[in-house]
């Protein structure tokens, strides 16, 4: 029986992060701020047109309105909230198909694994972006439908990861002791191959989710994330462009920055992940 | 036979099944649609026969009006594809997608190519000096390669216009060419046609226009290629022949050639792999840029609804990426002579 | 016997971000004109930093602390860099231990023969690519192999490729470092034997590196035994094999299996060479020595050179230190 506990300590390896693995960390925790303590940051609702319309930054609009008078500023803060929720959503249904279906599909092996295999290398092929506008625009706007179309794009990743994983240990010698000592294949599954495939699954997760906050940026910058009043850093990039022209520059610089902020913090601390796998490894 | 012939000839038959795998995939996609996607198009109170019309032509009933049954439809759609049927537009009146998406190519391929030629300039340059020269310089490398990967294109290319075309004014915003100076038409290709036909001016004004787009997509881009050069000339220098080599006495700049030459192994891979991206990564380009190409077309389609010219260029871009692959497969053989079977 | 290379005091440190790694720690030794010089060691003893240092290929982090090596009248060691390119694979010439990753893998081995040719003499392409065949031939490869890539060609063949460039230039010193360590014990023989007769129709004189002692006892004439960056003892290798003075030359030779003995048990010696970073102080070989004395974890023991021979053990050092 798997205690709780064990599972989540493994979940967050120890790892010695490098500076640029702390300033990368500061970033997203700067995001994640922003988003737990919206509400107690700004005053105004980002749904509503609380202002005049298209005012540069200035005392009671610290980073301007848009055409329809919200205010940049609380689409800043609230509109974190929505990216991160649809970035964490995305990612756990990508978990929850890939992880299992890897598992599966390296220990059981055989026809399954090689159909399995091949239908993820075809997704794995296509280009993340196209691949999940094309599912967006099948399944239509909302939270729920963004996370599923990225999650597909990403599930491959996973997949193969664990499938990886699960192939070698599948081959180690406590797991041919437990079926020896007559563990079912479920039991050998959960008790022997999950918990070593979970420090994998961190890594992986630390890789692409950089890409993943971009893959739903570039979504909603095609109006196919959340519908339209919800506040998007994407859509508000897009929405504030035709402004562009006429010199509203606060309309897309500070949405753009804060998509930049949070991409280039999970990048930074995914690189100093794979800096410090790379150093164990050179050292043994 | 030589191993390079046998090579290409593998390789060539991998091809289909991967194609036929990926285009079976986007059918799949597009069949997930929940609701009725006619409905969707034109609204629930449209007269039957229009709605008649529009299964008609997303091929989900036959003439006579009856269903037409999903493996069936996937026939059809395949044979289609072989036929270089690559459906028909909902909206422009019947135009062919292949046609639509040929007009749209050429603007594509340029601001393609003209990028990932900044991007290969900037990054192999750059993680080449990074990895000869090693300590802070390696450093600030890897910081490149971690933050340009990061960028968001559209952003980006906003920065760009902000300050080029809005505040100093020497570029200009959007386009592809100041309007009548379009070079008579060869190859599709702007800067290309102007300079084949002696056309000054359409030159002069095609380079300004792509400056800042190709400069956009090439910044992003040459992230991925200043890391790969990177590490890739530092593993190679540390290698055994390169201490061999300078053991017999080359001078350095030698040296350079001989590293580089088996440096290039890896950055040519990437190169491969990078198609994916530099597509995407064209696609939002020129949707900041007003760059009339597939990305805008593409986007212009998603937003009007036309699922069946949708479906058809995603269709074309799948094929287009494994046939390109291949392609580089086939190149790095040719370079590399471990590859070959 | 004339003196062609002569080093002294040489001290090659790699300075890594766990501590200084004092890989060759002051040794003095030279190498007569067409003589070969076994030397021998563990890993980790020096050896191929020592060989390395010669001709300043010391990759980083380490770096040439002290020291002279002079060569043909002239210190390497101070020597600009231009110059020193002029010698190496001319008047010196360096073969390693994998011939594979020694070549590039991407060139024609015929090409990177006539590259070296052409970067050291004032010949055009096509007297290099005779040149070049020449050399292919004296060690023994047919000419249709000048256009192969290494992947194409053995183990052994490619070893030869590489005797052949680093000596169709008929340089004074060939430095050896493993040579036929990655090759099976027949070809081994074959590639001794190569560069055996190199050595006598060129008067080359070479620096086997190697930590085969038997090796060395068969085909050098004098040896030369390092232990942790330091050298332990050096002398005509008849000598040695027949009276070796060093508690741990003794256990080398020792643990050599030799057929024509009655079966015994595996000899060998006991323990792990030290860690680099932290060597035991006095003599480093002390915690393994079978002869170890109160002094020799103290004090390093003093050189002592007897006619040709040299030895570093305070068991020749006449007890002095200890006051007995």
């Amino acid at each position: 029986m798997y205690t709780f506990r064990p599972i989540l300590v493994k979940l967050v390896p120890k790892v010695r992060l490098s500076i640029l693995g702390w300033a990368g960390a500061g970033m997203v925790a700067l995001t994640v701020f922003l988003a737990i303590f919206a509400p107690l940051l700004t005053p105004y609702d980002p749904t509503k047109a609380v202002g005049p319309s298209l005012q540069p930054p200035c005392w009671e609009y610290p980073l301007g309105t848009n055409k329809i008078g919200q205010d940049m500023w609380s689409r800043i803060v609230y509109g974190a909230r929505t990216i991160l929720i649809v970035v964490l959503l995305s990612t756990v249904i990508s978990m929850l198909i890939g992880v299992p279906l890897g598992l599966i599909s390296g220990y059981a092996g055989g026809l399954l694994d090689r159909i399995l295999s091949m239908i993820m290398d075809a997704i794995y092929a296509f280009p993340s972006l196209i691949l999940a506008i094309a599912m967006a625009a099948a399944l239509g706007p909302g939270i729920l439908n963004t996370a599923i179309s990225i999650a597909i794009v990403y599930v491959p990743t996973y997949f193969r990861m664990v499938r990886g994983q699960t192939l070698s240990i599948k081959e180690q010698l406590y797991v041919e002791a437990a079926r020896a000592i007559g563990a079912n294949h479920t039991t050998i599954l959960i008790s022997y191959i999950f918990p070593n495939v979970i420090s994998i699954i961190t890594v992986v997760f630390t890789l692409s989710v950089a890409d993943v906050v971009l893959t739903e940026a570039a979504l909603s910058f095609f109006g196919l994330s959340v519908p339209a009043p919800t506040p998007d850093w994407g859509f508000d990039l897009k929405a504030g462009h035709p402004y562009l022209l006429s010199g509203y520059w606060w309309l897309v610089t500070f949405p753009g920055l804060m998509i930049m902020i949070l991409a280039v913090g999970f990048t930074f601390i995914g690189e100093s992940v794979a800096e410090y796998f790379q150093a164990r490894e050179v050292r043994t | 036979m030589t191993s390079l012939k046998v090579f290409v000839i593998a390789r060539l038959l991998l091809v289909i099944p991967t194609i036929l795998l990926l285009v079976s995939l986007v059918f799949f996609i597009m069949r997930v649609m929940p609701g009725d996607p006619v409905i969707a198009i034109v609204g629930m109170k449209a007269p039957p026969e229009r709605i008649l019309e529009l299964r008609k032509a997303l091929g989900l009933v036959d003439e006579s009006g009856n269903p037409i049954p999903l493996p069936i439809q996937y026939f059809n759609y395949l044979a289609n594809l072989f036929r270089g049927d690559f459906g028909r537009s909902l909206i422009w009146g019947k135009r062919p997608v292949l046609v639509e998406i040929m007009e749209h190519l050429p603007a594509t391929i340029e601001l393609a190519m003209a990028g990932f030629l900044v991007s290969i300039i900037l990054g192999v340059t750059l993680g080449t000096i990074g990895g000869w020269k090693g300590g802070k310089m390696s450093s600030a490398v890897k910081i490149y390669s971690a933050i340009t990967y990061a960028l968001f294109i559209p952003w980006i290319g906003m920065m760009l216009q902000l300050l080029f075309a809005v505040w100093l004014k020497v570029l200009p915003v959007g386009g592809r060419i100041d309007p009548g100076l379009e070079p008579p038409m060869i190859t599709g290709l702007y800067l290309l046609d102007s300079i084949l036909t002696g056309r000054w001016d359409s030159f002069v004004s095609a380079l300004r226009h792509i400056i800042l787009p190709s400069l956009t997509l090439g910044l992003v881009i040459s992230g991925v290629f200043s890391r790969v050069a990177r590490t890739s000339v530092e593993e190679i220098m540390r290698q055994d022949f390169v201490i061999a080599a300078r053991a017999r006495g080359i001078p350095e700049h030698r040296l350079v050639v001989h590293i580089l030459r088996n440096a290039f192994i890896p950055i040519m891979t990437m190169m491969g792999l990078q198609l994916a991206l530099l597509m995407t990564g064209a696609i939002l380009t020129e949707t900041t840029f007003s760059w009339p190409g597939m990305g805008t077309f593409l986007f212009e389609r998603i937003e009007y609804r036309d699922y069946t010219t949708v479906q058809g260029t995603v269709v074309f871009f799948a094929i287009i990426i494994s046939v390109i692959n291949l392609v580089v497969d086939i190149l790095y053989a040719y370079i590399d002579p471990r590859i070959r079977y | 016997m004339e003196e062609i290379l002569s080093i002294r005091n040489l001290k090659t440190y790699y300075f890594t971000r766990d501590g200084v790694v004092r890989a060759v720690d002051n040794v003095s030794l030279s190498i007569n004109r067409g003589e070969l010089l076994g030397l021998v060691g563990e890993s980790g003893s020096g050896k191929s930093s020592l060989g390395l240092s010669i001709v300043r290929l010391i990759p980083p982090p380490g770096r040439i602390v002290d020291g002279e090596i002079t060569f043909r009248g002239m210190n390497l060691l101070k020597l600009p860099e231009k110059e020193l390119r002029n010698i190496r694979g001319k008047h010196i010439g360096m073969i390693f231990q994998d011939p594979l990753t020694s070549l590039d893998p991407l060139r024609k081995i015929g090409d990177q023969l006539v590259e070296t040719i052409i970067v050291h003499t004032r010949v055009n392409e096509e007297e290099a690519k005779e040149i070049a065949l020449r050399a292919l031939e004296r060690v023994g490869i047919a000419p249709d192999r000048f256009d192969d890539y290494p992947h194409q060609l053995s183990g052994g063949m490619r070893q030869r490729v590489m005797i052949a460039m680093a000596t169709m230039l008929n340089p004074d010193l060939l430095i050896a470092d493993e040579p036929t360590t990655a090759l099976d014990v027949i070809v081994q023989s074959r590639i001794m034997d190569l560069l055996s007769d190199l050595k006598k129709s060129m008067k080359m004189a070479i620096l086997l590196i190697t930590h085969d002692l038997a090796l060395v006892i068969e085909r050098s004439d004098r040896v030369a035994v390092m232990y942790a960056g330091e050298l332990c003892e050096v002398g005509p290798s008849e000598v040695i094999s027949q009276e070796p003075l060093h508690p741990y030359t003794q256990l080398l030779l020792e643990s050599i299996p030799d057929i024509e003995k009655p079966r015994t048990k595996l000899v060998y010696i006991p323990g792990n060479p030290p860690d680099m970073r932290n060597p035991p102080t006095g003599c480093r070989f002390w915690p393994r020595c079978p002869k170890v004395m109160d002094v020799c974890k103290r004090i390093s023991p003093r050189s002592l050179e007897l006619d040709d021979r040299f030895v570093r053990c305070h068991l020749y050092n006449g007890g002095l230190e200890c006051g007995r």
